[in-house]
């Protein structure tokens, strides 16, 4: 009792559930750093490709071209390539078939656009439900441990004639240490959730918007010839 | 350099950064977890002071007899130093006698008679004066000790008397809820009276705060309380918890 407790010593000491919940937390809490890590990573660099696509795009360079560099890849394109990609091989296709109408074309163009938009939505928001979980029960869990650990500490205070402060003050300072991790994780999971999901709110609006665009054009093209 | 689904969905980096974070608080945490220092206050009663302030014939009679002991073991201590200073003055007495006598000092060599008589009516002198002054030095010492013994009895049994004196404070306090018209230097002292199981018999206002609402929450304290605990030892609880003051202060008030 006179050594100082150090947190390795209270987390070894505490019983099993309260272990039970700390690894637990450890691990929801080490998880949710890389969804932060990786899902940071994965956003910025689509936003750049957007904007360097965008660029491109804008560049008046022949969109026919812009399609065959993309197809060269030997991987699907993501993010802005893939609804244009897919925009203007639906574009290109319908064109090529005789007997279709203009404003059929824009539809199936569109059609085509509006699902490319959707798994880039997804894809977008992988592991984001996985933050907000997170976020949101980890300090839950926590608490289950603290009042685990501060149940047994009571009970075991039952039996003890002389009951004094030094007798429950282990364990107490010991389930807390529950609540801790709790939080610990669940705080960056929630701010990380927030931002990213404005974030994500963000880059579909830019898809959006381009994908007006793009169909904008593509119905310019459709109707002239 | 066009961007894949391989490039935004690699977990290694990620992975590296979460460990890393995770390796750094833990690492902070312990080597920073230090013993917080928790300054120990003392833990003294918040709202109240209670003070035991019974007067009763038992008390009297035992100081006076505490009294008596102390002025019989003064006497004795001069006594023992006035037998010790006419032991003194007999010795000198005697000395200055044995001094003038010719007998005792018929084989010394007449030359010197002072230079070799004088030593040794000293040493003679000494020795019953030695065991006189060690006599009464020992009879000064169990004296003390006595005393001393006397003195931690009452120091234990003052402390005994405190312990309860401290419970029923703590059982007024729990069971006082001030009023809202509380002030500070507010003082209602009441005399609480108990029977020996401790059951509360009787509650006066001996001084009263000035305020009726303050007076009643503390005689409703006391009420509410009902029954204390008090020493089993029926003379120390007539001596101190037969009838007994409470002072209620209300402290810790900011107004």
């Amino acid at each position: 009792m006179n050594e100082p407790l150090s947190i390795l010593d209270l987390v070894l000491n505490a019983s099993l559930v309260v272990q039970a919940v700390m690894g637990l937390l450890v691990l929801a809490s080490l998880v949710s750093w890389v969804m932060i890590f990786q899902r940071g990573f994965a956003l910025s660099a689509i936003r750049r490709q957007a904007t360097d696509f965008e660029n491109e795009f804008w560049s008046g360079k022949d969109l026919g071209e812009l399609y065959r560099e993309l197809h060269t890849e030997e991987e699907d394109p993501i993010g802005l390539e893939s609804i244009f990609a897919s925009g203007f091989r639906e574009f290109t296709r319908s064109s090529q078939q005789s007997g279709i109408d203009a404003d059929r074309v824009m539809q199936n163009v569109q059609r085509a656009m509006r699902v490319a938009l959707v798994r880039e939505e997804e894809r977008l928001e992988t592991h984001l439900p996985f933050l907000a979980t997170v976020g949101s029960t980890s300090p839950y869990i926590g608490l289950f441990g603290t009042v685990w650990g501060i149940m047994n500490s009571f009970r075991g205070l039952a039996t003890v004639n002389q009951a004094s402060l030094s007798v429950v003050a282990p364990g107490i300072s010991e389930a807390l240490v529950a609540t801790a991790i709790g939080l610990f994780a669940a705080i960056p999971a929630v701010i990380a959730y927030n931002r990213y999901a404005a974030q994500v709110e963000v880059i579909m609006n830019r898809f959006e918007a381009f994908t007006d665009e793009f169909s904008s054009i593509l119905y310019r093209a459709s109707h002239n010839s | 350099m066009r961007l894949t689904l391989t490039d935004i969905s690699s977990y290694g980096v990620a992975l590296l950064f979460a460990l890393l974070i995770h390796a750094v608080v833990i690492g902070l945490m312990s080597v920073n977890w230090n013993e917080p220092t928790v300054s120990h206050m003392d833990l003294k009663p918040y709202y109240i002071e209670a003070s035991v302030v019974s007067k009763n014939p038992y008390t009297a009679a035992e100081e006076r007899q505490r009294d008596r002991e102390k002025q019989r073991i003064e006497n004795k201590l001069r006594d023992r130093r006035n037998t010790e200073a006419r032991l003194k003055s007999e010795q000198e007495a005697w000395e200055k006698a044995r001094a003038n006598r010719p007998e005792p000092k018929p084989a010394q060599p007449e030359p010197l008679p002072e230079t070799v008589s004088e030593p040794e009516p000293v040493m003679e002198e000494t020795r019953p004066s030695e065991e006189a002054v060690s006599a009464a030095f020992a009879e000064a010492m169990a004296l003390a000790l006595r005393e001393e013994a006397n003195a931690r009895k009452a120091v234990t049994d003052d402390e005994k008397a405190m312990a309860y004196v401290y419970q029923i404070q703590r059982e007024i306090i729990q069971n006082w809820s001030r009023p809202p018209s509380a002030r500070n230097g507010m003082e209602a002292l009441l005399r609480v009276r108990l029977i020996p199981t401790g059951e509360v018999v009787d509650v006066k206002v001996e001084d009263s705060s000035g305020n009726d609402a303050f007076d009643r929450s503390a005689v409703l304290a006391v009420r509410k309380a009902n029954r204390f605990v008090v020493p089993s030892d029926t003379r120390r609880f007539e001596r101190d918890f037969r009838e007994f003051t409470v002072l209620f202060r209300p402290d810790d008030l900011r107004l």
